[in-house]
């Protein structure tokens, strides 16, 4: 018993000691953070990265909000970057300590959820469009009508991700409207178009890189890093970039106001933000960085993919959607809700 | 006692039912396992058998990591919620009912009425308020919030088999002179064994598998195994992931098989 006791006693001090020098804690996505770069941080500056998932932006809201976490850094996406400096749960960064900050590409360097990037460095980033399979299709597969008002030929065979921002996002561009609309006018159009177009969806799930990789989807709306893996396999698979206008998306790293490490964080921030270590998170996530002059250190399959560089003519459609506010979400949600039902 | 007149294994059929059932039970299991020996990543296309994905898996730092710390975790839970749900079934059983007892009842049995999110949340708020007051860190609030939830599935077991318990022997040990304590030791207990045992298996296999409490309560560097593979989920699986659900599948089937032998010496 007494045993049992001083066992528990020394677990309950082990971990808090592990936030002691040379150590930086890192809450980030799963599966998202390179243990090449990881061991090559540690080598050059001796500083043991360890590295906690969590699934989704909201899980990670609420547990940096409810404190007593113990992390430094996070890694959200562009929408919730402006919660967290809102809420005041992260800190501007200090650009004195950030001597690579310029090497952020310019095109990301002022987005309309952080200007200046006074917030948050880009980790990585892409788009949501449609991926198609041209050997069913062959029509122009950069339009939202693929599935909103699906083709004969694609009836039956085009999946939807049930990510209610994103799909309500691209039917709303789709009838000419904003992101974020409290239009009741398009917003009945969008809910009467997918309350219309779900009868020609085989589903609305996930899984897109399996299910068109064998053929059982011939169509879906997906992410471009998830596109460019199925045409890696199967290379009658095109990625259409939607020309009514189609959503961004992009996850960078902040700094937490109670981060316990704030100097290795700032040297970490400043590794990554060299073009050689960002295209090392590029080559394991699979999808592009904001930094400039990474392309030459990707892995040539993802620099010329069309998926990852987006070709000139479809770069104006694609926007970041803003953080809606709590009428539009009302809104959203109710479409949402009886489209699921 | 009259042999029952109705036995359910005698239906025409119950065989083929009973067989069917495993199967559809068992099949998506089984179909992760084989999947785990296949080369290609996709599980659409069947490559060449190989090992890669367990090694893999084996060398996988973070899932060693999260490995021993589930393990570390059940463990200790198992321990506390089962040696407190003893004390509460002692309690609460073969005794006339005291003022009150409906509400003890509710509160043991608590986790398993509430939805398992709010009780993740509240756990949430309240360490994160006492983390920030005391600045004490570690995994102590993992092994505390999976004691909690672990005692109802404790609970139940011990007191099924407290009240299946023949009060008589107790009565008999008390005539000879035993002294209340020595007769829970002599006794009790011995005749409670298989019923601890069960519910602390339960308990065990419980905060192994669990991932919403645990998924809110853990801080920095705390991933345990289920956490670890729902952090997977958002990017693209590969068949290292089986391994690992084949490696966890193979541990608790050693360990259900060790402890149904070593307590096949029943009463």
């Amino acid at each position: 018993m007494k045993r049992l006791l001083t066992a528990t006693a020394l677990l309950l001090a082990s971990t808090g000691l592990a936030t002691a020098e040379g150590t930086l804690q890192l809450f980030n996505w799963g599966n998202y953070t390179s243990p090449e770069l990881l061991a090559k941080f540690e080598k050059e500056t001796g500083i043991k990265v360890t590295v906690t998932d969590y699934d989704s932006n909201d899980t990670a809201l609420a547990k940096i909000e409810a404190g007593g976490h113990g992390f430094d850094l996070v890694v959200p996406s562009a929408t919730y970057v402006q919660i967290f400096a809102e809420k005041g749960l992260t800190v501007p960064l200090d650009l004195a300590k950030l001597p690579n900050h310029g090497n952020i590409a310019p095109e990301w360097q002022n987005v309309s959820w952080d200007e200046g990037r006074k917030n948050s460095i880009p980790w990585q980033w892409g788009s949501v469009g449609i991926s198609v399979n041209t050997d069913v299709y062959k029509g122009d597969p950069n339009t939202s009508a693929l599935f909103l008002d699906p083709p004969d030929e694609l009836k039956g065979k085009i999946n939807v991700v049930p990510e209610m921002q994103d799909i309500i996002g691209l039917a709303t561009r789709y009838h000419g409207g904003e992101y974020c609309s409290e239009d009741l006018e398009v917003l009945k159009k969008v809910r009467d178009t997918l309350m219309a177009a779900k009868p020609n969806w085989i589903a609305m799930d996930y899984g897109a890189t399996e299910k068109m990789t064998n053929g059982d989807w011939a169509a879906s709306v997906n992410w471009n890093g998830s596109s460019m893996r199925i045409r890696l396999d199967n290379d009658k698979v095109v990625y259409g970039y939607p020309k009514e206008g189609y959503p961004l998306w992009m996850d960078s790293v902040m700094l937490l106001k109670d981060a316990q490490n704030v100097d290795n964080a700032y040297t970490f921030m400043n590794f990554i933000l060299q073009p050689e270590n960002a295209a090392m998170i590029s080559n394991f996530a699979r999808y592009a960085n904001g930094v400039a002059g990474s392309t030459e250190f990707m892995d040539p399959v993802m620099a010329s993919a069309p998926e990852v560089v987006i070709p000139a003519e479809h770069v104006a459609a694609g926007v970041f959607p803003p953080t809606c506010n709590e009428k539009s979400r009302e809104y959203m949600t109710a479409i949402w809700t009886e489209l699921m039902k | 006692m009259a042999k029952p007149s109705f036995q359910a294994a005698r239906i025409p059929g119950f065989a083929t039912i009973a067989m069917l059932a495993f199967v559809a039970l068992y099949l998506p299991i089984l179909t992760l396992v084989v999947y785990s020996f296949n080369s290609e990543i996709s599980m659409s296309n069947w490559g060449d058998l190989t090992l890669n994905w367990y090694a893999k898996a084996w060398a996988n730092e973070q899932v060693k990591d999260a490995t021993i710390r589930s393990l570390t975790i059940a463990g200790f839970a198992a321990v506390i919620s089962t040696a407190l749900a003893t004390m509460a079934a002692l309690g609460t059983t073969r005794r006339k009912a005291f003022k009150g007892q409906t509400f003890i009842y509710v509160v043991i049995n608590q986790p398993l009425m509430v939805p398992e999110i709010v009780t993740a949340v509240a756990l949430m708020i309240l360490f994160g308020l006492i983390k920030t007051v005391t600045g004490v860190h570690g995994l102590g609030y993992l092994i505390l919030a999976h004691s909690a939830f672990c005692i109802p599935f404790a609970y139940l077991p011990i007191r099924a088999r407290l009240e299946g318990m023949d009060l008589t022997l107790e009565t008999a040990a008390a005539d000879l002179y035993a002294s209340p304590w020595h007769t829970f030791r002599r006794v009790t207990l011995p005749l409670l064994m298989p019923g601890i045992i069960a519910g602390a298996m339960l308990a065990f296999v419980v905060s192994l598998d669990d991932v919403v409490i645990t998924e809110f309560v853990k801080s920095a560097g705390q991933d345990t195994l289920p956490t670890y593979m729902l952090g997977q989920m958002r990017r693209q699986l590969t068949p290292e992931i089986n391994a690992i659900s084949a490696g966890l599948l193979a541990l608790t089937v050693l360990m259900l098989t060790a402890f149904f032998l070593l307590t096949r010496k029943d009463d």
